[in-house]
């Protein structure tokens, strides 16, 4: 069975010169017409026969080929081998670059520091220690009671999360699928919330904060200086996000509302009953992005808190906490080159959280923005 | 009451993004302007009170109002340098990103087995790259000197990049030549890192050309090469443009570029003019270069209409 489905497949190909398109409906046709004897454009079946290899018959079919069919041919072979090899070495160099920090870390965050004059150890450390992590754990306050950095983040990252994807979704949602005056305007703004960056605006948003209603509330340091911007769709990046749901909605079919306003449903309804099922991956997509940018910021954190600390902005400081209270004495001399064990673990310990995250939930990053209408 | 329904849809609209639009003018356009304003204020006087900031323009008369740019421009010792250094980095780097991560996402998106494991390692830097954590590690590993195509070269104690080259015959075509691949080389760390999002992008927009494009080129023996440059160049050409304006917007407001470093100094030091101006000059330029960019590729851009 497997001989004969060969044989066909590669008499078409020879005849149209490459062997990528009727393959699978030839095999089927030609089958059903061989019984019958009569095959019309299969001159050179008799000569190739059934029995042969694919081989065989490849070599046959040569013969009455022209020149630049086979170079075509021998190209392609040459392609066809040579290819997944050098993909392969792509790949994998390419990889090892990406992944050499991570390596990095692992390997300099468990040794001790006095390895790293070592000339010797270069990967593997020849004093396997958990000291460093202890230390630098503490150096990065995270086993305060009070205040404590991982809290902060966490309390920020998913709060502000959920609040900007629900509120740019409303938002890429009206400027979707309504019509309206200014619209484009309006959407103009968007952009250039996507194209301005933070730092123009810092100074201004800080006295905004700090004076907040005519200057009778001071917000610094409170967690709305994010969560304020997060719930009217202005957080970190929102220019971005409003963009992307915008994309995505004007993507799903005009029919899918139509139907729900038949039906006698308000437009707020539509969104909630009809548009949000459909939005499920696009709107995962947005959030794990969100919650991953909002994990890395620091500046927007350092510029409007003076005494929280996030995880980002811990380990920014993490240089100067370390002098401050781990090498302040005098018999604790520590050159520069002994100080990165201690900066990697602080690496370590701050991306360990988003690795979880993004081991568990790696297909809707990579898969959900493909889906998510970026795109066209 | 009656509304036509063309008019209630348009209410309906301006509902739906009404809390963004409350959010936007109270958080970025009020902020925005203000801060354009400092430019043209007096920097000695420009400092934060109790009550709020205390302003003072620069007088109109005699050009005195753009005195903050010419301190900028003029008198700030390192700022020009900087600005120069930010654009010309930028100009190199933006055209590398743009053709590697194109190369990756078309590997990245051919069938092969372990794909699904390659595009995770090639997705990490998307989460990791945007942290303080990457400055710090790249850092710490160039001070180990374990970055760049030269560790390779010290484990064996050779040129091996320049043994290469000159084995290929490229080391003496011109100069210009073997510094770029030398760049390349060198770079290629801060090449991967930075173009996660770009391959993100550049293969959702391979998964979009549409099958019987596909099938077209083969049925008339179209080679890799060629469909490459026949379907997939032209399909990929508004992400190109896309890609290209997110890389620049991406590197020029990094926070550990040199111009934004300078910014931040002088906002430390509570020169909030002069550090007004120097972000929105900069700003200013980076968009008219990308103007000018976008206005020349976007005529070679090709757009599928339905």
């Amino acid at each position: 069975m497997k001989k004969r489905k060969h044989a066909p497949k590669t008499e078409t190909a020879a005849q149209t010169g490459s062997g990528e398109i009727r393959k699978t409906a030839a095999p089927e046709a030609a089958e059903a017409q061989r019984p019958a004897g009569a095959v019309p454009d299969v001159r050179q079946a008799h000569e190739i026969g059934d029995g042969m290899t694919k081989k065989q018959a490849m070599k046959i079919r040569m013969q009455s080929m022209s020149r630049s069919e086979l170079a075509y041919l021998r190209r392609k072979r040459l392609a066809e081998k040579g290819w997944p090899v050098f993909r392969f070495l792509i790949l994998f160099g390419l990889g090892f670059v990406i992944l050499t920090p991570l390596i990095f870390m692992l390997s300099y965050a468990f040794r001790e520091s006095r390895d790293m004059n070592d000339p010797t150890v270069v990967w593997i450390p020849r004093h396997f220690t958990l000291r460093i992590m202890k230390q630098t754990f503490r150096a990065m306050h995270l086993n305060r009671s009070r205040n404590n950095p991982l809290v902060n983040t966490l309390v920020l990252n998913l709060g502000c999360s959920v609040c900007q994807v629900i509120t740019c979704a409303l938002t890429g949602y009206g400027f979707a699928r309504f019509r309206f005056k200014g619209r484009k305007l309006l959407f103009g703004i968007v952009i250039l919330m996507i194209l301005v960056p933070v730092q123009i605006i810092s100074i201004p948003l800080y006295m905004t904060f700090r004076n907040f209603l005519f200057g009778h509330v001071n917000l610094i340091d409170s967690m709305l200086v994010m969560y304020l911007p997060a719930l009217t769709a202005n957080g970190i990046r929102a220019g971005l996000m409003i963009f992307i749901f915008r994309q995505f909605f004007r993507g799903l079919p005009r029919e899918l509302e139509d139907a729900a306003y038949l039906d006698g449903c308000g437009p707020l309804m539509t969104f909630l009953r009809v548009m949000i099922p459909n939005a499920g991956s696009s709107f995962l997509t947005v959030f794990l992005f969100s919650v991953v940018w909002y994990w890395n910021d620091y500046y927007v954190a350092s510029s409007f808190f003076t005494d929280k600390q996030t995880i980002s902005t811990v380990l920014r400081n993490l240089n100067d906490t370390l002098n401050i209270e781990l090498f302040n004495n005098a018999n604790a001399n520590i050159s520069a080159r002994e100080k990165i064990v201690w900066l990697e673990a602080g690496c370590l310990i701050s991306i360990t959280p988003m690795l979880i995250l993004y081991a568990f939930l790696q297909k809707h990053f990579t898969e959900g923005i493909e889906r998510s209408g970026l795109v066209g | 009451m009656k509304i036509p329904y063309e008019r209630r849809k348009a209410l309906y609209g301006y509902g739906f993004i009404s809390i963004w639009l409350i959010g936007t003018v109270l958080w970025f356009l009020i902020p925005l302007t203000e801060s354009l304003c400092y430019c043209f204020m007096d920097n000695q006087l420009l400092k934060p009170t109790a009550g709020g900031m205390r302003k003072s323009w620069l007088p109109l008369s005699g050009g005195k109002w753009l005195g903050n740019f010419r301190y900028v421009f003029a008198a700030d010792p390192k700022f020009k340098e900087s600005l120069l250094s930010v654009l010309k980095s930028t100009l190199i780097q933006t055209p590398m990103i743009l053709i590697f991560s194109l190369f990756i996402a078309v590997i990245l998106n051919q069938k092969f087995k372990g794909r699904g494991f390659a595009r995770a390692i090639f997705f990490l830097p998307v989460i990791i790259a945007t942290g303080p954590v990457y400055n710090i590690i790249s850092g710490n590993i160039a001070s180990t000197g374990a970055d760049s195509g030269v560790q390779f070269s010290t484990l064996f104690e050779t040129d091996l990049v320049g043994d290469l080259l000159e084995y290929l015959g490229v080391m003496n075509i011109s100069p210009g030549l073997t510094d770029f691949i030398n760049t390349v080389v060198t770079n290629i760390f801060g090449l991967v890192w930075s173009s996660g999002i770009q391959i993100l992008i550049f293969l959702a927009a391979l998964q979009n050309i549409p099958v019987s494009a596909r099938e077209a080129a083969s049925m008339e023996g179209a080679t890799a090469w060629e469909y490459f440059w026949k379907i997939t160049l032209p399909y990929v050409s508004p992400m190109i443009l896309a890609n290209f304006i997110y890389t620049v917007i991406d590197s020029f407001t990094r926070t550990d570029n040199l111009v934004m470093i300078r910014v931040l100094d002088k906002q430390q030091d509570w020169d909030f003019a002069y550090a007004s101006a120097m972000v929105w000059s900069y700003f200013a330029i980076v968009m008219a270069v990308v103007g000018i960019i976008v206005l020349f590729v976007s005529r070679y851009v090709f757009y599928e209409v339905d």
